[in-house]
């Protein structure tokens, strides 16, 4: 079926004025968009890279910290090792200091009795708090202080020192009582 | 409002989103910079501590020099008697060998009191009558033979028959801790 000319113009719808145009700073807009892509496409990239710089030294970092961290772990390791160490050799070296042999005092007192004295008893023994020390008791046979004095020379000789004595004679009979330490005692390392 | 003022408007939506994420990318950035400045940081301080450890260590190692040597030396001697049962049986190989009359002998394992490294000590009681110069020598000896023992104490008077002298004796052999 034709549809004739004017029924065609009944379908149009009246057609209204054209739009005021934008004012000029709106007309920005769409630059300020293209714009906008841009900068952000070239300072995103520039973040981005920089980003990835950053976090490539923080791993870096990181790696070389852990392994400082297991150095220093290393090192404390070695330190706890060698004081434990040390402390053992200050106990051997208690020991040895405490344990150097007595049979030479023993024999110099023996040899600085004269003739006309005798040992009656003599004990040598070790302080037990402070081993190095030893207790010195005495008893001779003799009429004056005069062997007491040459023994005790004898004694200063070996580098013992006499501390705490306490002497009494009497009926033919001296006793003596003392302390002795060993001078000089760290002088040198002892071996065995 | 027209439709170009709408257009306008979402497009200014965009730009502010992309100034938004723009300026989200340089936070990750100054987020990134500031962790890897503390991981530098850290490691700067890590490193410190192995040096200044590294140092004590060092001068620990000069200080003790001497003492381990000492203790390298000595640690032998205290090696090769170690346990009771060799240290009993080497006092008893000694008075048996020696030929002196030995009248008593006693021997029981103490704990050292003072010092961790010396747990225990095979003490040795011995009581002697000969003659003195037989039984100095033969303390002498022993002293010389064994430089870890200690006489703990020794104790001379006379003998029943002339020229000799009654020894009595304790002696002291450390049993060290491995």
């Amino acid at each position: 079926m034709q549809i004739t000319k004017p029924q065609i113009d009944d379908f149009k719808t009246d057609r209204k004025d054209i739009m005021h145009p934008l004012p000029v700073i709106l007309r920005l807009v769409p630059l300020l968009f293209y714009c906008s892509i841009g900068v952000t496409l070239i300072l995103g990239s520039i973040f981005f890279i920089q980003s990835r710089i950053a976090e490539a030294n923080k791993n870096a970092h990181i790696e070389q910290t852990a392994s400082l961290t297991s150095q220093t772990e290393e090192t404390l390791k070695e330190r706890t090792a060698l004081e434990a160490k040390i402390k053992k050799a200050n106990d051997v070296q208690a020991w040895v200091s405490s344990s150097r042999p007595i049979q030479p005092l023993l024999v110099d007192i023996a040899r600085s009795i004269g003739p006309k004295s005798s040992i009656l008893d003599l004990r040598l023994e070790r302080v037990p708090e402070s081993p190095a020390q030893i207790k010195l008791a005495l008893r001779l046979a003799t009429d004056s202080t005069k062997q007491l004095d040459l023994t005790l020379e004898s004694i200063n000789r070996m580098n013992f020192r006499t501390f705490s004595p306490v002497q009494a004679l009497g009926h033919g009979e001296l006793d003596y009582r003392a302390t002795l330490v060993r001078q000089e005692l760290r002088e040198k390392a002892e071996t065995p | 409002m027209n439709s170009k003022h709408i257009s306008c408007a979402i497009v200014a939506v965009f730009i502010a989103i992309l100034i938004q994420v723009t300026l989200s990318l340089k936070n990750n950035r100054l987020k990134a910079q500031q962790e890897a400045r503390a991981a530098e940081q850290q490691e700067s301080d890590a490193l410190d501590h192995v040096t200044k450890e590294r140092l004590q260590l060092s001068d620990l190692k000069r200080q003790s020099a001497d003492l381990i040597e000492f203790l390298r030396i000595w640690q032998s001697q205290f090696d090769l008697i170690n346990t009771a049962q060799s240290a009993e049986v080497n006092f008893s190989m000694l008075v048996r060998n020696s030929g002196l009359v030995n009248l008593a002998q006693s021997f029981r394992t103490e704990a050292v009191k003072g010092n961790p490294s010396i747990l225990s000590e095979l003490h040795a009681e011995l009581v002697f009558e000969d003659d003195y110069i037989q039984l100095l020598n033969w303390l002498g000896k022993v002293e010389n033979k064994l430089p870890t023992m200690r006489v703990r104490d020794v104790h001379i008077s006379k003998g029943s028959r002339p020229g000799d002298i009654r020894l009595e004796t304790s002696l002291e052999q450390p049993l060290i801790a491995k």
